[in-house]
């Protein structure tokens, strides 16, 4: 039972970059694994939420963008390049791939959007604006930094 | 400072702690009220260790998993002692006030 909630713990996981992995997911994973309940197999609803935002804060926080002022040449780097483990010569997955991750992101923070809408539609949304308006902010935040990125590819 | 920074610095002035130990500890010193979620911790980590606020100790196997430890540094033990201090006297500040009125806002 336990092995079913660490390996799709471990899936959740993959929100973080290759990086990010290599040096915490163990370690995450304990913390997990030690905060679930006993008969749990599945990962909370508010524990994914929570991973799903804080994967895309550490995107951010260690991947810079191209500067369009540097003549559109797309010249990836991590920001922090003291952070332990970090590949220097590997941008982030999104960042190679910025068109498909345009529109999936746009589509996940539209999604969030109108979910927020049925919920609260239907008289039960309670607290979970709270968590899905910043989540549809943050999603649609990287989906606008990407398309200036697909549009210089 | 952010609250979440303030209790996990506190946690960690106590002694180095692992990540879930961090948790708990933190549930413990805001009395229940803030429990801390594992994305929220490592990403909180990952500031302070940046900002050279806390470093890694040790790393231990217990169970098959593996318990990274964390502790304050020296700059960490001045911050949190900075910050402290300034929420002692706000503290003290607001409790003087409300005594000389009686614990009611004047209307």
């Amino acid at each position: 039972m336990n092995g079913t909630l660490e390996r799709r713990y471990r899936r959740l996981l993959h929100l973080y970059p290759k990086a990010f992995r290599r040096e915490h997911e163990e370690e995450i994973l304990a913390v997990l694994m030690a905060s679930a309940a006993k008969a749990q197999t599945r990962p909370r609803l508010v524990e994914t939420f929570n991973l799903l935002i804080h994967a895309l804060l550490w995107r951010a926080r260690h991947t810079s963008i191209p500067n369009p002022s540097r003549g559109g040449v797309m010249n990836f780097k991590w920001a922090d390049e003291n952070a332990a483990g970090i590949d220097k010569r590997i941008p982030a997955f999104e960042y190679r791939h910025p068109r498909l991750f345009c529109v999936l992101l746009t589509c996940t923070g539209a999604w969030f959007v109108i979910l927020t809408a049925i919920l609260y539609g239907y008289g039960v949304g309670g607290w979970w604006g709270a968590v899905l308006m910043p989540a549809a902010a943050v999603t649609l935040f990287f989906a606008y930094r990407l398309r200036v990125i697909a549009g210089k590819s | 400072m952010q609250e979440t920074t303030f209790l996990i610095l506190t946690a960690l002035a106590g002694g180095s702690r692992h990540g879930y130990g961090i948790i708990i500890d933190v549930e413990e010193i805001s009395t229940g009220r803030v429990r801390l979620r594992a994305g929220t911790l490592y990403t909180a980590l990952d500031r302070l260790q940046s900002d050279g606020l806390v470093e890694p100790d040790r790393e231990e196997i217990v169970d098959n998993r593996l318990r990274r430890y964390y502790r304050l540094t020296a700059t960490g033990a001045r911050r949190l002692a900075e910050e402290a201090e300034r929420l002692r006297s706000n503290a003290h500040a607001a409790t003087s006030r409300l005594d000389l009125n009686g614990g009611v806002a004047a209307t």
